[in-house]
């Protein structure tokens, strides 16, 4: 398998607090891998330093072998990671429509002079942006909801909602930071098939950060844990199910 | 084909009603009143601006009346016995939107990661720095004439066609107010057409995407800094526009008329309007222009009512007109016509 991304020896300090020490993760075109592990580990700094939030104090990032060192976030999205939110990011006051359609800017370009004369081009720019929001509500199951204010879907429809957001920039990568959480056991599943149909069907390469380690097990081909900042193991589920560290990492010392 | 045709019918009737407005009220009220209306134009238009930063993009700005200065510094200096230089308004109009669009971008950059109360103390910094300067580039160099303002300043001239005075067009009698009212109303309906189509746009909703959540929208890959600037730009270059009008319309300026309060008073205009919304902010705008007007009749009123007066005639006027906005704001709180958005977030927040 060819490697997407690259992430070599990527350490992150904040004041005197080693958020990741020396973090080296290799992921493949076209998985599903996962990054588990206790609260605080660093996933989330992990996440921030792929999508260009955070700048590594020290470490090599790679996409395609073209390096994302000291891009903002809006480049990193233009090369193709996108990602979602923890503690969800929709624009809550704009439609589930609109909240999509934002999602579409890195691939146009309308300016002010089109937006202005709606010219032809900005004109036809803005119905395939119209259509291709339409299908990608309709792609993560909520299109019905397409007037909606973003903020008055429920939990679990906001969380497709924000996928479908990133969705719209066409990702190579996409990055969904505890996209079950706050889901029942229903919507777990349902959001696994939409997470393999992702890459199934629009061949996307998925990294997902979650705490439910069952539900990962059964969704990624292979899973990275991270504990206090570093890497501990990154392997096939089976293998991390049975990994020393692992279970000393999740269950502590004693067990 | 029936909605398309009321459409139609709403669409003329409104137009014939403002061209017939100022010959009305010029009848009806006196002259002063179509200077009024004129004034109103500007402040639609300024307001209009305005809310392209604060109502779309969300940056709050208290030095916006800045702009209007640099607007028409820049007429009045290049149209004036001043320098003695007396460019066309053609010329002088887009060269002072352009040059306030520029100043924009200069109060735009070093702001670019404020925001809310932060961005608000900067811009009110920005709008007293550019009104301190208007007052004391009289030396070693007088580029402004100082405190003393610049006099005399060239009416606006369409092709010899000068605007400030009476002109009689096919018999009818059009005084100087009714000609710049003509002018003005074309002008900020082009301004309002403008807004209009760049809210329901690309740009716009990366503005809307900005003001809801900075973060997320740099995740749907949104470039914070550019069209943060543009915001700034864009706003500042309808304040210019409506600077370059002024002058023309006044014939005299002077760095007082641009403080403040005239910054504080157009943010006013739209959230007392409705924030974010066109037609909200166009009402602000006309009625907190005509308002304060309308209320100089109340000390007339005082003293056929009483017989004496009891509290000074201005400050009564200004005592009504906080009143007023206190109550609108009470049964208001959105605005007089809100934005989807902002009805919204007053509801449920």
């Amino acid at each position: 398998m060819t490697e997407l991304i690259r992430v070599a020896n990527v350490s992150k300090q904040f004041g005197g607090i080693r958020a990741l020490n020396d973090v080296s993760l290799n992921v493949r075109k076209g998985e599903i891998l996962g990054l588990i592990g206790p609260n605080g580990a660093g996933k989330t700094t992990l996440f921030n330093i792929l999508t260009g939030f955070y700048t590594p104090t020290s470490g090599e990032l790679w996409l395609n072998d073209v390096s994302m060192l000291g891009l903002q976030p809006h480049q990193v999205l233009q090369h193709g990671i996108a990602r979602t939110f923890q503690n969800i990011r929709l624009f809550a006051n704009m439609s589930a429509l609109e909240n999509v359609m934002v999602g579409r800017h890195s691939r146009t370009r309308t300016g002010v002079i089109g937006a202005i004369l709606r010219h032809r081009r900005s004109r036809e720019e803005e119905a395939a942006i119209r259509a291709r929001a339409h299908e990608l509500l309709h792609l993560v199951g909520i299109s019905r909801h397409s007037n909606t204010l973003a903020k008055n879907l429920s939990y679990g429809d906001q969380r497709r909602l924000e996928i479908a957001r990133a969705l719209a920039s066409d990702p190579q990568v996409l990055a969904l930071d505890e996209p079950a959480a706050g889901m029942n056991p229903a919507e777990r599943d349902t959001l696994k098939q939409l997470i393999r149909d992702l890459r199934d069907k629009l061949g996307l390469t998925l990294l997902v950060i979650e705490h439910d380690v069952k539900w990962m097990m059964s969704l990624c081909d292979r899973i990275a844990v991270l504990d206090f900042g570093e890497k501990i193991a990154e392997d096939t589920p089976d293998q991390i199910r049975i990994h020393p560290r692992v279970i000393s990492a999740y269950l502590g010392d004693g067990a | 084909m029936s909605a398309r045709k009321s459409a139609w019918l709403t669409f003329v009737a409104l137009a014939i009603g403002l061209a017939l407005l100022p010959l009305l009220v010029e009848a009806g009220l006196g002259r002063s009143w179509v200077r009024i209306m004129d004034l109103a134009l500007l402040y639609v238009m300024l307001a209009v601006g305005l809310n392209i930063v604060v109502g779309y993009a969300g940056l709050l700005d208290l030095g916006y009346i800045a702009f209007y200065a640099v607007g028409a510094y820049c007429y009045a200096l290049l149209a004036s016995p001043q320098f003695g230089l007396h460019l066309p308004f053609w010329l002088l109009l887009p060269m002072g939107a352009g040059l306030a669009g520029i100043f924009g971008l200069l109060l735009g950059a070093p702001t670019l990661r404020l925001r809310g109360d932060y961005l608000a103390i900067v811009t009110l910094g920005f709008g007293e720095i550019i009104r301190i300067f208007l007052n004391n580039l009289n030396a070693p160099f007088n580029l402004t004439n100082g405190p003393q303002g610049v006099n005399l300043i060239d009416p606006i001239r369409i092709a010899g066609f000068s605007l400030g005075k009476t002109q009689h067009i096919l018999g009818v009698t059009f005084s100087s107010p009714q000609l710049y009212y003509y002018l003005f109303l074309v002008l900020t309906l082009a301004a309002i057409f403008v807004a209009l189509r760049l809210q329901d746009s690309r740009i716009g909703r990366a503005w809307a995407a900005i003001r809801e959540d900075e973060l997320a929208a740099q995740a749907s890959g949104i470039n914070l800094r550019n069209t943060k600037l543009l915001a700034f730009a864009m706003g500042a270059t309808f304040g210019g526009l409506a600077g370059g009008l002024f002058a023309g319309f006044q014939g005299f300026i002077s760095p007082e008329s641009f403080n403040l309060m005239e910054s504080v008073m157009i943010l006013c205009m739209i959230v007392l309007g409705g924030m974010g919304n066109i037609p909200g902010v166009v009402l602000g705008a006309v009625m907190l222009t005509v308002l304060p007007e309308a209320l100089r009749y109340v000390g007339d009123l005082q003293r056929n009512l009483i017989g004496h007066v009891v509290i000074d005639p201005d400050d009564l006027r200004m005592l009504m007109f906080g009143f007023a906005l206190i109550l609108m704001m009470l049964f208001r709180p959105a605005g007089l016509l809100p934005s989807r958005q902002r009805k919204n977030e007053l509801q449920h927040d």
